[in-house]
C-alpha cells in the first residue's frame, strides 16, 4: 500500500501555518483599526495605529489574492 | 441505437449528480457565513452558485480518468458509470434528507465500486487504494482542518480580547465572506470538473468524440450550470447541521474556521494529498468550536462520522443493485430511470414534512425527518449533550417577540 506520508505532513504543516498567519493578520488588523477608531472617537489621533492596522489587513488581502491565484489554473 | 440511448441517459444522470453535488456542498463554503450573519442566506447561495459556475468553466485540465486508480480503467463502461452515478445520487439525497454532510466524490467512488464489483467481481477493486485515497484522507482531513481551526480560533479571540465586538465583528465578517468565496470557487474548479470528466469519457467511449480530446464547450457549460443551480438551491438541511447543528458559530470563530478551511483545501489541492472539501470544512467548524471552548454537539459529529464511513458501502450497494439493471439495454435503463424518479419523489416528499429553506435555516439546530413522530426536546433534556445555553437565551426572546 502506498501512502504518501511526506505529502500528508507537508499539507498538515502548510495548512496550519497559513491559516494561523492569516488569522493573526486579520485579528491584529481588526484590533488596531478598532483601537484607532475608538481613540479618534474620544478625540485622540490614531493615524499610525490605523495605517498599521490597514497594512496588516492588506497583507491578509494579499494572502486571499494568492489563494485565488492558486485556484485559477489559467494563472499558472 | 441502444448505445446512443444509454449515452444520453448517462449525460442526463451525470448532470443530475452534478446538481446534487452542488446542493450537497453548498454548505461547505456558506454554512459559516450564513450562521454568523456575515452573508444573508440568499446572497450567500447566489455568490456560491456564481463562483461554482465560474470555477467549473475555469478548470482546463479535466481529469481523464474517473477511476482514480481504484480499478482498471477498461472496466468503466457506460452502464457501469450509469449505475455508479445512480448510487451517488441516491446517497446524496438520503444524506441530504437527514441533513448530514458527506463527500460527493466518495459517494461517486462508492457507486462506481459497487457497480464494478457486480460487473467484474470483488477482485477487480484495488483495496489498498481505497484505504490510502479514501479512508485515510477522511480521517486526516477533519483532524488537520480541526487543529488549524482550533488554533486560529484561540488566536482570534486572544488577539481581539479587548476589542469591543461592535468594532471587530465587521472585520471578521469580511474575512469570513472572502474565505468562503475562495472555498466556493475552488469547489467549482474541482467538482465541476468531475462531471465534465464523466460525460467526456462516455462520449469518447461511444466514439462520439475523438479520444484524447478535452470536454466540449456545451459539456463545460452544462456541468457549470448544473453545479451552479445545485449550489443556488442551497441544500438547506445540510446548511443547518453545519452552521447550527455542530456548534453555535460566533463571528470571530467563523472567520477562523473559514481561514482554516480555505488554507487546508488549497494546500491539499496543490501539495499532492487530496482531501475532501466536505471533510475539511466540517472539521474546521468542529475544531473552531473546540478552540472557542464552546459545547460541541458530539452526537451530531458522531452521526456525521458514521455517514462518512457508510458513504462507500451505502452508495456502493445502490450502485451495485443498479448495475444489475443498467447493462440490460433500453428496458433496463428505462426501468432504472423510473426507479430513480420514484426514489427522488419519495425523498422529496419526506423532506416536505419538515421543510428547511433560506428563511428558517438558522432558526434551529435540528434537522428532523419525521417531524410529527419526534417528541419536542427541551434545553434541560439530559439525553441531549447539546449546550443548554444558546437555547435558553433564545427561548424568552422568541416568546417576547410573539
Amino acid at each position: 500500500m502506498h501512502i504518501d506520508w511526506g505529502a500528508l505532513a507537508i499539507v498538515t504543516v502548510v495548512s496550519i501555518t497559513t491559516s494561523v498567519i492569516f488569522t493573526i493578520l486579520l485579528a491584529a488588523g481588526i484590533r488596531l483599526v478598532s483601537a484607532a477608531k475608538i481613540r479618534s472617537n474620544q478625540g485622540g489621533s490614531g493615524t499610525v495605529t490605523i495605517s498599521l492596522g490597514y497594512a496588516l489587513l492588506g497583507v491578509a488581502g494579499l494572502l486571499v489574492l494568492f489563494g485565488i491565484y492558486l485556484i485559477v489554473p489559467q494563472f499558472h | 441505437m441502444t448505445e446512443l440511448f444509454v449515452v444520453i441517459t448517462v449525460i442526463v444522470v451525470a448532470l443530475i449528480f452534478d446538481f446534487t453535488n452542488g446542493f450537497h456542498d453548498s454548505a461547505n463554503a456558506m454554512a459559516g457565513p450564513i450562521a454568523t450573519g456575515a452573508l444573508r442566506p440568499r446572497v450567500a447561495v447566489i455568490l456560491a452558485a456564481v463562483l461554482n459556475l465560474v470555477g467549473a468553466c475555469l478548470s482546463t485540465a479535466v481529469a481523464k480518468t474517473i477511476s482514480g486508480g481504484l480499478f482498471d480503467d477498461s472496466l468503466i463502461t457506460a452502464p457501469i458509470v450509469l449505475a455508479g452515478l445512480l448510487g451517488a445520487i441516491i446517497w446524496n439525497l438520503v444524506t441530504w434528507l437527514v441533513g448530514l454532510p458527506s463527500s460527493s466524490s466518495h459517494a461517486l467512488f462508492g457507486g462506481l465500486i459497487g457497480a464494478v464489483i457486480v460487473g467484474a467481481g470483488l477482485s477487480s477493486v484495488n483495496g489498498s487504494v481505497i484505504v490510502s485515497k479514501i479512508l485515510l484522507p477522511a480521517v486526516v482531513a477533519p483532524l488537520v482542518a480541526g487543529l488549524a481551526a482550533a488554533w486560529c480560533t484561540r488566536l482570534a479571540y486572544r488577539i481581539t480580547r479587548k476589542t469591543p465586538s461592535v468594532y471587530s465583528n465587521t472585520g471578521f465578517k469580511y474575512g469570513q465572506a472572502f474565505t468562503a468565496s475562495m472555498v466556493a470557487l475552488a469547489h467549482g474548479t474541482s467538482d465541476g470538473q468531475k462531471t465534465m470528466g464523466v460525460i467526456t469519457l462516455v462520449l469518447i467511449a461511444a466514439n462520439l468524440q475523438p479520444s484524447g480530446t478535452g470536454p466540449q464547450l456545451w459539456v463545460i457549460i452544462a456541468a457549470g450550470v448544473a453545479i451552479g443551480l445545485g449550489t443556488y438551491s442551497g441544500g438547506w438541511r445540510i446548511m443547518r447541521t453545519m452552521g447550527k447543528g455542530i456548534v453555535e458559530i460566533e463571528t470571530p470563530q467563523g472567520a477562523a474556521s473559514g481561514a482554516a478551511t480555505s488554507a487546508t483545501i488549497l494546500a491539499s489541492a496543490h501539495l499532492g494529498f487530496g482531501l475532501s472539501t466536505t471533510h475539511v470544512s466540517t472539521g474546521s467548524i468542529l475544531g473552531s468550536g473546540v478552540g472557542r471552548g464552546a459545547q460541541v454537539r458530539w452526537s451530531v459529529a458522531r452521526r456525521m462520522l458514521f455517514a462518512w464511513l457508510l458513504t462507500l458501502p451505502g452508495a456502493g450497494l445502490v450502485g451495485g443493485l443498479a448495475a444489475l439493471l443498467s447493462d440490460r439495454g433500453v428496458s433496463g435503463v428505462v426501468a432504472l430511470m423510473v426507479l430513480l424518479a420514484v426514489a427522488c419523489s419519495v425523498i422529496y416528499l419526506f423532506s416536505r414534512r419538515h421543510k428547511i429553506n433560506h428563511a428558517n435555516v438558522t432558526d434551529s439546530h435540528e434537522v428532523l425527518v419525521l417531524a410529527a413522530a419526534t417528541p419536542p426536546t427541551y434545553a434541560d433534556d439530559p439525553r441531549l449533550d447539546a449546550p443548554a445555553k444558546p437555547k435558553k437565551v433564545k427561548r424568552p426572546k422568541a416568546k417576547s417577540a410573539a
